[in-house]
């Protein structure tokens, strides 16, 4: 039997599913793209299958799904219950009360997952300080329990107020659901997210609890698959916090798939870009509805605890910190009634998808855009499909060029310059806002259209390089080969800075790096692969928002970290106050479980020049005549090779124009390094 | 009162911006407001602003507001032009480089104290090409009762602070002196000036970022901008309003009572008149300023004809072009809309602005019945102050609550329940396990209000109801800023009202007294018990007419229980199996009961109101039957009759209701 080598990686979408496959031997990367399928499974074994993977070869197989997105938007979802504290059954009902859309009183909050006919409140309470006020009445818990028997509910969410003080509660109406009901799932809001605010820490409950089932049914049946068609290794999941986990802790902890899809670009960027020497990038995953933006910042994703699926549902365990707009390839060019040039969040989406796609679409779109500009040729996925130029020219001639007067590539550029400037200021939302200047970040582009737009992207922000990788369209699955075992546990520490005793932190912090090794220990992670970070959530006294500060070794004093937080203050406010009081909220451990990662090849250099394939015009700027520009094919270009502007760089998933003025070079693991 | 200022463009104007630059910009000031935004939720302290009651705006050199925060405060939306205008007319040419501006007065645009406004003129070499400006509402301000808030002045005095326009950062230095006799005159004096602090880099970071914009495309094309973005608006609104009907219409709503007049609804009145592109309102006819703080400056009042009119444009963006479309007769100084110096206003939030603002969704909803809504939840705010007795040094506690609720019967579709008032629908309320650490205060109970929800073919949303029992405190004295306990949350189109709020306190040891919709500092003390319910939204259309299968499926969730079911819809819905949700409607009943209640209701209205009240004393009819079925308001605490109010709200009942059950019987018959 030959030594397992090759590890698999699939990122399933809601449109494609994307295989991405590593030889350790040869160090080369295969890639396969394939239609979802209604059961994901299909399409995952299927391009194994497609891909010539014999399972028994493989060493690790990790996998992004949208499978937990997608059922809490569609809410195909199955019943779940709440067991809650007298008086509170409407917690995640009122939520905090808030709207998405302010002004339009017809756009509601979407309902809570679990009705409120299935929300049953039993007599018990806990004081802010985790005293028990009113002990578990049991014998109503019976009740419950046998209340929701006879409704034949498997999935529950006990959610008790102050259950972060004192889970003692909880726990005991869990063991009593678990005897009275054996089999259900029982999700205890302090073991999912063990932090005070209760409509946070219930919402996030009730999103584990629906999800449960339904995330555990699909990943045990996948390890299933897997495993006896010869895969001898863990299923790797990957989480919305960037890290994977077992089917073990899938288990437990389903809610942290719900944002499994997005996480994986982000840390495909983080790692290329490292490759490529730069510690700060942006990621840009644009794809035909939608673009992800994700930020890296000395070689850290940013992480938020304060994001959701559905507004005013919060899921407030870590998650990779992605800005989603609504601009892709397929968004909608329009004129507003007062003439205005918008541009999305409307898409043509697949079907009838762009103009000239040749499928009925009328309305011209940002791909349309490109094909007139020629900045996109006139076929895809290598001929598997040819674009409609004339229909793109009508689109735009009728709905853009005409009513405000100019000629079509005046208004597909007018199209592409209104596109661009809303990406640009999404990304300055993300960056400026948080206190960094993008000119110091590289730009990865990537996504079937994101390549398109780098260049011009990178210089409405004053970015100086942009890195296209080799496989844009592949580049998320790439990115679940690229992560580790992660668990990131936190609990509630209270107190001001110059109060608190460090003995009594660094306590804490080792009750919390315990609970990691136990994880980890379970999920067969040896312990010289085990690694445990710190990190101090800390504020200013009577602040609201609390800022993460890492720290390690021994705690004698908090001084060091205090200091820390004044500088992290002032680089992300932009001011600081020493003479204000600083306070500890929350003390944070990431359990990481080191996973082996691909050595990503490198080529030398070659000193041949890059021949084109042919040229065609293409029209860079706004008011310049088309040029004659040759167009190179990706697959022909080598390491060390340099390309001047004016250039077209196509290969089987995207494209990427070189406008004058900007030249790109290969570098040694086949990005192309786009100096703008 | 001038509102108009068209000199800058009219609809018919061309712009000199090319469409894609004119869009780049707009969306680029856009990012700025909310840049804004994301500093000051990031840096606050105030509570109160970090539960997003706070606004950011960028304004033109002539102070007119040229984008307005995507999630700010309604109420703030339309006042933070007026404030930016106060600082020019205050300053005029003594405003240079590095010189930033606070001001908190309501009788110069603002609303009231609570909400101090930063202002930075924004410098393009020697030239001011606009001013930055965030509003937020600091958790105190001084005054006579903790959080600002005193339901009993009568004048600002009482009520907190006051500043003029006043400069806090000269050249650039910033003014500790001035800045330490502002937050010396509040009670939490190193909040406020960390609150001012993130306020005054949220102003910054606005100037930094339009600065940019000003290297990138040159003054000139953004000082442009800025009065296209607003023209772009104005016309915009102008399209849509040629599109509607010519006519006016008029409408009354009721704050509860004014102590200094004994009982009886004070009435604000809001005429509306579409004429060609322009919308005119007129609150003439509005009652003399009340002996209570819930008052409204010109300020307050514009923002709630504002806030009204944009819930029927959701999609347009806020500025001052939006503002000229409106043309705006306050009436005479002195009335409750338009109150002057020194009448305390604070408490306007919970008075006149919600009256002003649901009067004008009635209007909307005749000029546009596809997006009609019932009356909606006012704010309300309950306030817990005292000494904590978990502290060694008996810390002063603040509890400080507010509550969502509903919102009101929509066409084709249900109110929205448990939601943040119109006042601000991003205002986020507290969770009560932050609020336990902080206050000797434990909830009871947060959960939605059973039959809240106003009765209708389209049923208002639920409100919900919240109460406590106090702990270990002393020397702790409870106030509640609030109305409608009498002029009770209505529908329109034959729907019915919800229920009056008010506050009921539990002595230790003894019996529920209601306490009404507004009273100051009552002592109170351990083992205490309160609570109180939020409105429900009124309801929209006939109740009658509502399908039976929404109420069985209300009654499954106890959003209405089985008897309001009957009373209120004359459905009669039988439990089979609670515990399984199982419930059946009996339809023959149905028809029948609806037939009865249909051929009596239109007579409860003229029943003799004494002898309901005695009915009501004598526990044969209950709270919601009155308001409901017998249009008769009572002192809710004494069961006495309350017979000048009484009236008043029969004919509301009259005018709201019966016209539209008339229509349904000719239909039904």
């Amino acid at each position: 039997m030959t030594v397992a080598s090759i590890r698999v990686a699939v990122d399933v979408g809601g449109t494609f599913t994307d295989i991405c496959i590593f030889d350790d031997r040869s160090g080369t990367i295969s890639v396969e793209k394939l239609p979802s399928s209604a059961d994901p499974i299909e399409a995952v074994l299927q391009g194994v299958e497609k891909a010539g993977v014999d399972l028994h070869d493989v060493a690790l197989f990790s996998h992004g799904t949208t499978v937990a997105t997608n059922a809490l938007i569609t809410r195909r979802l199955p019943r779940a219950a709440m067991v809650t504290t007298r008086g509170f059954r409407d917690i995640i009902e009122i939520r905090r009360g808030t709207k998405e859309d302010l002004w339009d009183a017809y756009k509601d909050v979407a309902p809570p997952y679990i009705r409120r006919r299935d929300r049953i409140e039993v007599t018990e309470r806990v004081d802010y300080d985790g005293a028990v006020l009113t002990a578990l009445d049991e014998d109503e818990a019976r009740r419950v329990a046998g209340v929701l028997r006879r409704k034949g509910i498997e999935t529950i969410a006990v959610c008790f107020i102050n259950a972060h003080a004192n889970p003692a509660n909880e726990r005991r109406m869990r063991d009593i659901l678990a005897a009275e009901l054996p089999g259900a799932r029982v999700s205890c809001s302090s073991e999912v997210l063990p932090e005070i605010f209760e409509h946070e820490r219930f919402s996030t409950a009730a999103a584990n609890a629906v999800l449960a089932p339904l995330v555990s049914g699909y990943v045990n049946r996948l390890g299933d698959r897997l495993k006896s068609s010869g895969y001898d290794g863990d299923l790797l999941i990957l989480h919305s916090g960037g890290g994977v986990m077992t089917p073990k802790t899938v288990e437990k902890m389903a809610v942290r798939l719900a944002a499994s899809g997005i996480a994986a670009g982000a840390i495909a960027s983080r790692h290329i870009a490292g490759l490529a020497g730069f510690s700060n990038a942006i990621g840009l995953d644009m794809g035909g509805t939608s673009t992800d933006i994700s930020l890296v910042a000395d070689g850290v994703l940013r992480t938020t605890k304060e994001w959701f699926v559905e507004y005013g549902y919060p899921i407030c365990l870590p998650s990779i910190e992605v800005l989603t707009i609504g601009a892709g390839g397929g968004s909608l060019a329009w004129l507003d009634e007062a003439g205005g040039l918008r541009n999305g969040p409307q898409s043509a989406g697949a079907n009838p998808g762009p103009a000239a796609y040749g499928r009925g679409g009328t309305a011209p779109t940002n791909t349309d855009a490109n094909l007139v500009l020629g900045r996109l040729g006139g076929e895809l996925i290598s001929g598997a499909m040819t674009l409609d130029r004339d229909a793109a020219d009508r689109a735009i001639g009728g709905h853009v060029a005409t009513p405000l007067g100019l000629t079509v590539p005046a208004a597909a550029n007018a199209i592409l310059r209104v596109a661009n400037a809303n990406m640009a200021d999404a990304v300055r939302l993300i960056s400026i806002r948080r206190g960094y200047d993008p000119r110091e970040f590289v730009l990865v582009v990537f996504g079937g259209a994101g390549p398109l737009h780098g260049v011009d992207l990178a210089r409405e922000l004053s970015i100086p390089t942009v890195l296209v990788p080799p496989h844009p369209g592949i580049t998320s699955a790439l990115g679940c080969l690229l992560v580790d075992i992660q668990h990131d546990l936190s609990t509630m520490f209270l107190g001001r800075a110059d109060a608190v005793d460090p003995a009594d932190v660094a306590a804490e912090f080792e009750k919390l790096e315990e609970e990691g090794h136990r994880r980890l220990a379970a999920e067969g992670v040896a312990p010289q692969d085990m690694q445990l970070l710190r990190h101090i959530d800390m504020r200013y006294v009577g602040q609201w928002r609390s800022m993460s500060i890492a720290t390690s070794g021994r705690l004698s004093d908090l001084g060091g970290i205090v200091e820390q937080f004044h500088a992290a203050h002032a680089r992300e406010h932009n001011f600081r106050r020493d003479g204000a009081k600083v306070e500890v909220y929350r003390l944070n451990v990431t359990a990481i479980g080191t996973v082996p990662k691909p050595d990503l090849p490198e080529h030398a250099p070659v000193t041949a020049s890059p021949a084109p394939t042919g040229t065609r015009p293409v029209w860079f700027q706004d008011g310049s005549a088309a040029i004659a520009t040759p167009v190179f094919d990706r697959a022909s270009l080598a390491a060390g090779m340099v390309i001047a502007g004016p250039a077209i760089i196509e290969q089987l998933d995207s494209t990427t124009p070189i406008p004058p003025g900007a030249t790109a070079e290969v570098d040694a693991w086949l990005n192309l390094r786009i100096t703008v | 009162m001038d509102t108009q200022s068209p000199a800058s463009g009219g609809p018919g104007r061309a712009y000199s911006l090319d469409p894609v630059t004119l869009e780049v910009l707009k969306n680029s000031f856009s990012t700025i407001v909310d840049q804004m935004a994301e500093q000051i939720l990031r840096t606050c302290h105030s509570f109160v602003m970090y539960a997003r009651d706070f606004s950011s705006a960028l304004c033109d050199h002539e102070g007119n507001t040229v984008m307005q925060g995507s999630a700010d405060i309604a109420v703030h939306v339309g006042t933070l032009h007026f404030t930016a205008k106060a600082v020019i007319e205050a300053f005029g040419d003594d405003i240079g480089p590095g010189d930033v501006f606070a001001v908190n007065d309501p009788y110069l645009g603002g609303t009231h104290f609570c909400d101090v406004r930063i202002v930075r003129p924004i410098f393009a070499g020697s030239e001011i090409i606009g001013y930055s400006q965030s509003n937020g509402h600091w958790a105190d301000i001084g005054g006579s009762v903790p959080g600002s808030f005193d339901v009993n002045a009568k004048e600002h005095f009482g009520e907190g602070l006051r500043l003029p326009p006043i400069r806090i950062v000269h050249r650039g230095r910033y003014c500790g002196d001035v800045v330490r006799m502002i937050v010396s005159n509040t009670r939490a004096p190193e909040a406020a000036e960390g609150d001012l602090h993130a306020q005054l880099e949220a102003t910054r970071i606005a100037e930094i970022e339009l600065l940019r914009l000003v290297a990138k495309y040159g003054r000139e094309t953004v000082v442009t901008a800025m009065q296209e973005v607003q023209d772009y608006v104005e016309r915009l609104t102008r399209q849509r309003v040629a599109e509607m009907p010519d006519g006016t219409w008029e409408t009354i709503d009721f704050l509860d009572y004014d102590p200094a007049n004994g009982e009886g609804l004070v009435p604000v009145k809001v005429r509306m008149t579409i004429a060609g592109d322009r919308i005119r309102y007129d609150l003439s006819g509005s009652a003399e300023a009340v002996a209570t703080f819930l008052n409204g400056t010109f300020g307050s009042s514009f923002s709630g004809l504002v806030t009204g009119t944009k819930m029927f444009f959701p999609d347009l963006p806020l500025n001052s072009g939006f503002y000229r479309v409106l043309d705006v007769e306050l009436g005479p100084p002195g009335t409750v809309v338009n109150a002057q110096w020194p009448t305390a206003v604070t408490g306007f939030c919970s008075g006149s602005y919600g009256k002003v603002v649901n009067a004008v969704f009635e209007l909307w909803s005749h000029v546009q019945p596809q997006r009609a809504m019932a009356c909606c939840v006012d704010i309300e705010y309950l306030l817990v102050g005292g000494r904590d007795r978990r502290t060694p040094d008996g810390d002063v506690f603040m509890w400080y609550d507010w509550m969502v609720g509903g919102w009101g019967g929509r066409n084709g579709k249900d109110g929205s329940s448990a939601t943040s008032a119109v006042f601000g629908v991003g205002e986020a309320v507290q969770p009560l396990e932050g609020q336990e650490r902080l206050c000797p205060v434990v909830t009871t109970e947060h959960q939605i209000a059973t039959d809240s929800g106003g009765p209708g073919r389209f049923r208002g949303g639920c409100g919900v109801r919240k109460g406590g029992v106090l702990t270990a405190m002393r020397g702790t004295v409870m106030s509640y800023c609030c109305d409608r306990a009498r002029s009770i949350t209505w529908g329109i189109q034959g729907g019915l009202p919800s229920i009056p709020h008010g506050v009921w306190l539990t002595r230790a040891g003894g019996e529920p007294r209601y306490m009404g919709a507004i009273f100051s500092n009552v002592p109170v003390g351990e083992g205490d018990r309160f609570t109180r319910p939020s409105a429900g939204g009124g309801g929209l259309g006939d109740p009658l007419e509502r399908d039976p299968a929404a109420v069985l499926e209300d009654v499954i969730d106890e959003y209405v229980s089985v008897g309001r079911a009957r009373r209120d819809y004359g459905v009669i819905v039988r439990e089979i199996d609670r515990e399984l949700d199982l419930f059946e409607v009996d339809m023959e009943a149905t028809r029948s009961e609806r037939r009865r209640i249909r051929a009596e209701r239109i007579g409860w209205l003229s029943e003799d109101p004494e002898g309901v009240a005695g009915r009501f004393r004598s526990g044969e009819l209950d709270v919601l039957d009155l308001v409901r079925q017998f249009g008769v308001i009572l002192d809710w605490g004494t069961g006495q009759l309350l017979p000048q109010t009484t009236a008043q709200y029969r004919e509301m009942l009259q005018r709201r209701a019966v016209p539209a059950w008339l229509a349904t019987e000719g239909g039904a018959a």
